[in-house]
């Protein structure tokens, strides 16, 4: 891939006492992350427009009265920026505070998606163990939508809208919204619904950007019982040909679920419905275990590989013995990796010397 | 009645379409159903989620019957002590509903287009806003000066856009030099200079360009530019057409809150009777809010008007270069459109010199509560505060004495005591810890339980809180709770200390006004009444 | 495609012609949303009301099969009001000014008689593409599923061509590809015309190249394709080897397909599930699936990706290139000595040059589009800029031409068929994951309201649909999406097996068949 060519840096300004360049449009906050600085933040993904709903990502600038949100704060030159205060690290903690005082529950299962482990990183960060600032807790959890695929746990809803943007920005489906205002925010759909009565595609960019796992991932979810690490492999979705990229999720060689790569080259984090939640026709019942060959009582019956491969090969010999070269046709698969079509072509091209070979492309 | 096509057909090609659309249906059907909701998203191309996620924002849009016709009761602070709790009960169907401002005469009730006054179901009233009251020191006034003039608010009584026509004779850098040189500042509370606002409109780059004029007064306690647009509203159209011919601006918009019916038809007819006036260089639209006190915020205000949820807008970029429909916009206050006629017409030097001491011009206030002769004045800015409230108003009611005032309406938090002893104006208020802002002044006797007041304060704070941001999301909801004892420590020690942590968080961290303001309610009730907090928790509330 | 994906996001006008690509490649779909939202216009001409069409600036509603029509109207109006790119057709194309002279004929009049759209939405169309700074094509099956696939094709390239809009960011000529791979498996060489990394066969140097490769002598001349071959089973072709296809339910005309598959001697099938197809093999091979099998593959926009497998195959499974190879060792067919995936891919680089600057190493993170010649390429993400690989980019004289059927008295309703969001293919993998039944649980033939109630079909009953060549019970369904006379269904259901129908006709040149248009009769459902 070509690099993408940045205008170079014109200008500097100081970041906890560095210097520090950036690019004409950058704000604080990606300058921040640029020279390591790990500010904390909620309602940020790198993929929408910046909110500033959170506020944990406030940083000091010399000059400024009040602390600003460095999200949304574009970068100016000459500016001086303090990220780590202990004036702003005790009004982080504060707001973490304040967040967990609101959800059912702070600690879930990272199966829930993607990002659901942010809130709970946080409180560990800060050491925020809760207590403080008891009251009424916000959202309420939707129990009659029982979709197979998306949990509406809303108890654990902070109102971050990053699911709304989500759907807004990235998807454009316009699905979710939030309704009523202040601490009686709630996220839904038209007119309160369930989402199957909604725009949703069921593409579960909602479950994956959602910090606390308000939002999670029914299918992944079915497997929190079983024991074992989460592993991840970085692979490609096995559908439609824009190739998105995205991390399978085993438990002790069960594939347990999906994740949207965020870095993925052609996806940038999207998935659809497909590519989200279909993966469980690997490891199903139904899948072929052994090889199969057709017997004199005309149905196929299970064998080894030895006789299999033999039938295989021996048919084909027969067929070109028979009736030449050319009586023997090849199919390759469009599902398959190259390993395959490239060992179907060759097979046909130096077992034949032919170009009898195609692929499903045609239907 | 009109169908759902005829309605999107009269709208769907206007201006800021989506408010007049939801209202048409809400006038029509007395709420918004589900099948409007569907058409309005259809006709404008919004979608339908986002449409219905709107919608609830706003406290007056009802969503099924009896809505509209239901009466609402202001149960405001001043409304409060008015009877507006026993009010609320003995009426079938009523409804709450935030600070309406009537303060002056309370206790408003809304229903359907009309609002009627009273203290008790059977004396409620249809009766015009009351006029502001003249001075008793016969001190000179710019706003004021001519409001008391019989049929000043139609065009024969206003005699004509003569400073318009003066201010058209003028080069656009004069007209600005001149605002600019009158120290004329927003007068909704943020107090920027209107000349140095208007400039940068005139030099962003971006057409068409809009004037908005702020009319969501929604502040408790405040009721200023109801009066203005009720008895003046041409002064408020002149002004803006003198901003649009200032700025280079084609569009105006006068955004009024929801809660002032009579106000509409009247700026409404007004704006009919100017039109020929302002000429085809500057087309106006009036826009009725929907019941939100965010949309006074410049930024919810923009995203009101365009259709979108009417959260803030992150600052910068600041309306001045990306306002409405992300173009260069002027948005002032009523109060501050108000006073650049009499500006132009008497020149900066007057202006300025209506001030005391050394500062410029007058101030506009909204006086309520426990107080004798409530009412709007306008003050000089340096007027002694004691000298508004005992001499102005006429001080407490018979017996009783001046337990503490808020400032700016509820956002200032409150003054009590010694500190009293203020003048009118930023400097001299927010040395202690309070603001005039836009100049809303509650007055509580001694009788009445300042925890209860504080309480009321919070309370409309976190039911208007936007829900955008989490300080004040969350904040105005546990200091709520801490008031009326809902959560929260019993200990006092601890009490302070969340409430505390809470509210400085909330003054630094918050993304707009709302936030940073509401917590001077609790800071200033543990400063000046520690006892009664005490008490307060001692009682177990 | 000739751009990369992340360019869907720059053009100003987007035509999307017979893709619907909200449903069958969403992801990408996304973009094109945010290119909207960023204040680009969309052109959508489809038979049906998709939704794509909801969004877009002008919705062209063409009858099925009418494409070259529409196209040959708009060049005629872009050449007319002299939207072309002189300097683009001077230095780069070839064959322009007969191209010219040959759309003079075809009015937006004309264009509207074929394809049923008012002439003054041709006229805008065109005059939206023609006048666009950056206009970009999008299709998918719609466009190439006809037996003018290659001219609808060849009028996208002519349109391009005609207005410059080839070679830069966020223009191009961009086909969809459906499958995740099957842009690899041209790459790989499993096609009848070419050698791996598209060399010809019929250039004698590749065959000698091969001919060493692969220790043989190598035929000069091309392969039959796939559809020949169906037709030729048990008359030429006797044996066949199918890897991962359900070439029963996926191809037209079923029934011949069936037929054709038991007039072979030999049939080996390898697949990950016992389908349809499966149970006309003689031999039946079990293969690893996806994440299960390391390898690589290609998608839309040529970019060369890693897969990876994450799980253990169950039971004897085993990677499809290891079952080839397994065969052709017992056949002493040499060079299948490979143990690994990425031995085969590293063989495959050495002999294809698009693929020359690549090894399995190199593409981990996936960054390279096709072609990369040489170690030091940074691939390429937008072809055709500059200059085009043969030279000049050729404009062809094409002209409109019927479909293999038209509808007539007995099969008056235009059946087209397509995908659906929630289900793919024949459903061999969708169909087997929990949930995806909660959305779709059922084919349904999508029929326009007044259409339903002229024939006598009650909304959600059932319907006979019948064409040519057979007939099928389907439950009808009252859609807006369907014009008057035009009915859809999907081919994933397996027990609405509509592909019965379908098979009218073919390509003549790449015999893609024309799954697109098929004319049949419909009426209420009689036990």
């Amino acid at each position: 891939m070509i690099a993408e060519v940045k205008p170079t840096a014109t200008a500097t300004l100081t970041l906890d006492g560095v210097e520090v360049s950036f690019t004409e449009g950058e704000t604080i906050y990606e300058v921040a992350e640029r020279a390591g600085r790990e500010v904390p933040t909620l309602c940020y993904d790198a993929r929408l427009e910046a909110f500033g709903g959170c506020r944990l990502c406030v940083v000091e600038v010399d000059g400024m009265r009040a602390p600003v949100a460095s999200c949304t704060t574009p970068a100016t030159a000459g500016m001086v920026v303090k990220t780590t205060t202990d004036a702003i690290e005790k009004h982080r903690r504060t707001l973490l505070e304040l967040v967990a005082s609101e959800n059912r529950e702070n600690e879930v299962d990272e199966l829930r998606g993607h990002a659901s482990q942010e809130l709970k990183s946080l409180l560990d960060r800060y050491e925020v163990r809760g207590g403080r600032f008891a009251g009424r807790q916000s959202g309420t959890s939707n129990s009659t939508d029982d979709n197979p695929f998306i949990l509406r746990d809303y108890d654990l809803c902070i109102s971050c809208y990053r699911c709304v943007r989500v759907c807004a920005e990235q998807e454009g489906d316009h699905a979710i919204t939030m309704m009523n205002r202040g601490f009686e925010k709630q996220i839904t759909t038209e007119f309160n619904g369930i989402l199957k009565d909604s725009a949703c595609t069921f593409c579960g960019q909602c479950v994956q950007t959602c910090p606390t796992g308000a939002l999670g991932d029914r299918k992944a979810m079915r497997a929190e019982s079983l024991p074992g690490e989460v592993e991840k492999t970085r692979t490609v979705c096995p559908y439609c040909g824009v190739g998105c990229s995205v991390d399978l999720l085993t438990k002790e060689d069960r594939l347990v679920g999906v994740q949207p790569a965020m870095d993925g080259p052609a996806n940038e984090g999207a998935l659809c419905i497909k590519g989200q939640f279909a993966f469980d026709f690997v490891q199903h019942e139904d899948r072929l275990k052994m090889p199969l060959v057709r017997d004199e009582d005309g149905e196929l019956h299970e064998t080894d590989w030895e006789t299999a491969l033999d039938r295989a090969a021996d048919g084909f010999k027969k067929a070109a013995g028979e009736h030449g070269r050319h009586a023997v046709y090849g199919v390759a698969s469009g599902r398959a990796p190259h390993e395959a079509a490239y060992t179907m072509q060759k097979f046909i091209r130096a077992g034949f010397g032919t170009h009898q070979i195609d692929n499903c492309s045609r239907a | 009645m009109a169908t759902n096509q005829e309605l999107i057909e009269q709208w769907w090609k206007e201006e800021a379409p989506l408010l007049p659309l939801l209202h048409a249906f809400h006038d029509r059907d007395g709420f918004i159903s589900e099948e409007a909701i569907r058409a309005v998203a259809d006709g404008l191309k919004i979608p339908v989620a986002e449409v219905f996620g709107t919608v609830t924002f706003y406290h007056h849009f009802a969503r099924k019957a009896p809505g509209q016709a239901a009466p609402r009761v202001c149960t405001g602070p001043a409304c409060k002590y008015l009877g507006a709790p026993e009010l609320l009960k003995s009426l079938e169907g009523a409804t709450p509903m935030a600070c309406a401002g009537r303060c002056d005469d309370g206790v408003p009730v809304l229903q359907g287009h009309e609002v009627r006054v009273g203290r008790t179901a059977d004396s409620l009233e249809k009766t015009p806003s009351p006029l502001p009251p003249p001075n008793p020191g016969n001190v000179e006034e710019c706003v004021f000066a001519h409001i008391r003039e019989p049929e000043r608010n139609t065009m024969e009584g206003y005699r004509g856009y003569e400073a318009l026509e003066k201010a058209r004779g003028m080069s656009r850098a004069n007209l600005l030099a001149l605002i600019t040189d009158s120290h004329l500042a927003g007068r909704g509370g943020a107090g920027f200079p209107t000349g140095k606002k208007w400039e940068m409109v005139e030099q962003a780059e971006g057409e068409p360009k809009s004037i908005v004029c702020n009319a969501d007064e929604g502040e408790p306690g405040c009721f200023k530019d109801r009066a203005i647009l009720d008895y003046d509203p041409h002064a408020v159209i002149e002004g803006m057409a003198i901003a649009a011919h200032a700025t280079g601006a084609t569009k105006g918009f006068i955004y009024l809150r929801y809660e002032y019916p009579e106000t509409f038809q009247i700026v409404e007819r007004a704006m009919a009777e100017a039109e020929e006036l302002l000429g085809d260089g500057f087309k106006l639209y009036l826009r009725r809010g929907g019941g939100a006190y965010i949309c006074g915020e410049e930024g919810s205000l923009l995203n009101s008007l365009e259709g979108k949820h009417p959260f803030p807008r992150n600052r910068p970029p600041f309306p001045v270069t990306h306002g409405y429909n992300d173009l260069p916009t002027v948005v002032n206050n009523v109060e501050t459109l108000a006073s650049v006629a009499p500006i132009v017409m008497k020149g900066a030097e007057w202006y300025r010199g209506l001030g005391l001491g050394e500062h410029a011009g007058t101030k506009l206030v909204s006086v309520s509560g426990d107080i004798q002769r409530p009412g709007n004045f306008e003050a000089p800015f340096g007027l002694p505060l004691l000298t508004l409230l005992n001499e102005w108003c006429g001080g407490a009611p018979e017996g009783r004495s001046i337990q503490a005032v808020t400032m700016a309406g509820v956002s200032g938090g409150f003054l009590a005591g010694d500190d009293l002893d203020v003048t009118l104006d930023e400097p001299s208020i927010r040395a202690k810890g309070a603001f005039l802002g836009a100049a809303g002044i509650m007055v509580f006797d001694d009788t009445r339980d300042m925890v209860e007041v504080a309480h009321c304060a919070m309370e409309f704070f976190a039911e208007e809180s936007c829900g955008k941001c989490f300080p004040c999301r969350i904040g105005t909801q546990r200091l709520t709770e801490r008031l009326n004892g809902a959560a929260g420590p019993a200990d006092e020690t601890k009490w302070r200390e969340e409430v505390h942590d809470i509210g400085r968080t909330m003054m630094a961290t918050s993304a707009c006004g709302l936030g940073v303001a509401a917590p001077n309610i609790t800071e200033s009730l543990v400063k000046y009444f520690p006892e009664q907090v005490a008490a307060s928790l001692k009682n177990g509330r | 495609m000739s751009n990369p994906l992340a360019d869907m996001e720059k053009p100003d006008l987007i035509f999307c012609i017979g893709t619907n690509m909200t449903e069958c490649h969403p992801v990408a779909a996304t973009r094109i949303k945010r290119a909207l939202k960023r204040g680009a216009q969309m052109v959508v001409a489809d038979p049906r009301r998709i939704p794509l069409a909801e969004m877009a600036e002008l919705y062209l509603p063409i009858r099925v099969g009418s494409d070259v029509a529409l196209l040959l109207g708009m060049a005629h109006v872009i050449a007319r009001e002299r939207l072309v790119d002189r300097e683009f057709i001077d230095a780069r194309t070839k064959d322009g000014e007969a191209f010219l002279e040959h759309v003079q004929q075809f009015t937006p009049e004309w264009a509207a008689g074929i394809t049923g759209l008012p002439p003054a939405d041709i006229e805008r169309a065109a005059l939206l593409y023609g006048r666009a700074d950056k206009a970009a094509i999008y299709y998918t099956l719609g466009i190439t599923e006809h037996i003018c696939g290659v001219d609808n094709v060849q009028s996208l390239c002519n349109l391009a061509l005609l207005t410059g809009n080839l070679g830069r960011e966020g223009t191009g000529i961009n086909p969809m590809r459906g499958q995740n791979n099957i842009q690899g498996a041209g790459d790989c060489g499993a096609v009848p015309a070419n050698y791996p990394g598209f060399q010809p066969v019929h250039d004698p140097a590749n065959g000698d190249k091969f001919a060493k490769l692969y220790g043989r002598e190598m035929d000069g001349e091309k392969g039959i394709t796939k559809v020949t071959a169906l037709n030729r089973c048990g008359e030429g072709i006797h044996a066949m080897l199918i890897d991962g296809e359900n070439t029963v339910v996926s191809d037209p005309d079923r029934h011949h397909c069936e037929h054709a598959l038991r007039a072979l001697d030999h049939l080996v099938v390898i697949d990950i599930f016992r389908t349809e197809t499966a149970e006309f093999a003689d031999v039946v091979l079990p293969a690893t699936a996806w994440g299960e099998t390391d390898g690589v593959c290609t998608n839309t926009e040529r970019r060369v990706q890693r897969l990876r497998a994450a799980v253990t195959p169950p039971g004897e499974a085993k990677p499809d290139w290891w079952i080839v190879s397994q065969i052709a060792q017992r056949m002493s067919i040499a060079g299948f000595e490979f143990e690994s995936a990425k031995d085969v891919f590293n063989e495959l680089c050495g002999l294809s040059p698009i693929y020359a600057g690549l090894d399995w190493d190199r593409i981990e993170h996936g960054e390279y589009n096709w072609p990369v010649p040489h170690k030091d390429h940074p691939g390429t993400p937008v072809l055709h800029e500059g200059e085009f690989k043969n030279g000049r980019g050729l404009f062809r004289v094409i002209s409109y031409r019927d479909p293999a059927e038209v509808v007539d008295d007995e099969f008056p309703v235009w059946l087209t068929t397509g995908r659906r969001l929630q289900a793919y293919h024949t459903r061999t993998q969708t169909g087997r994951a929990a949930g995806i039944d909660y959305l779709l649980s059922e084919e349904s033939l999508e029929i326009h309201p007044d259409d339903l109630a002229d024939w006598g079909i009650p909304d959600g009953g059932w319907a006979s649909l019948r064409s040519r060549r057979g007939a099928i019970k389907i439950r009808a369904r009252a859609s807006n999406m369907s014009p008057r006379g035009t009915v859809f269904c999907s081919f994933s259901f397996s027990d609405v097996p509509v592909n019965i129908l379908t098979g009218s006709g073919y390509d003549p040149v790449t015999e893609t068949a024309e799954l697109k248009v098929c004319p049949v009769n419909i009426s209420p459902f009689e036990e």
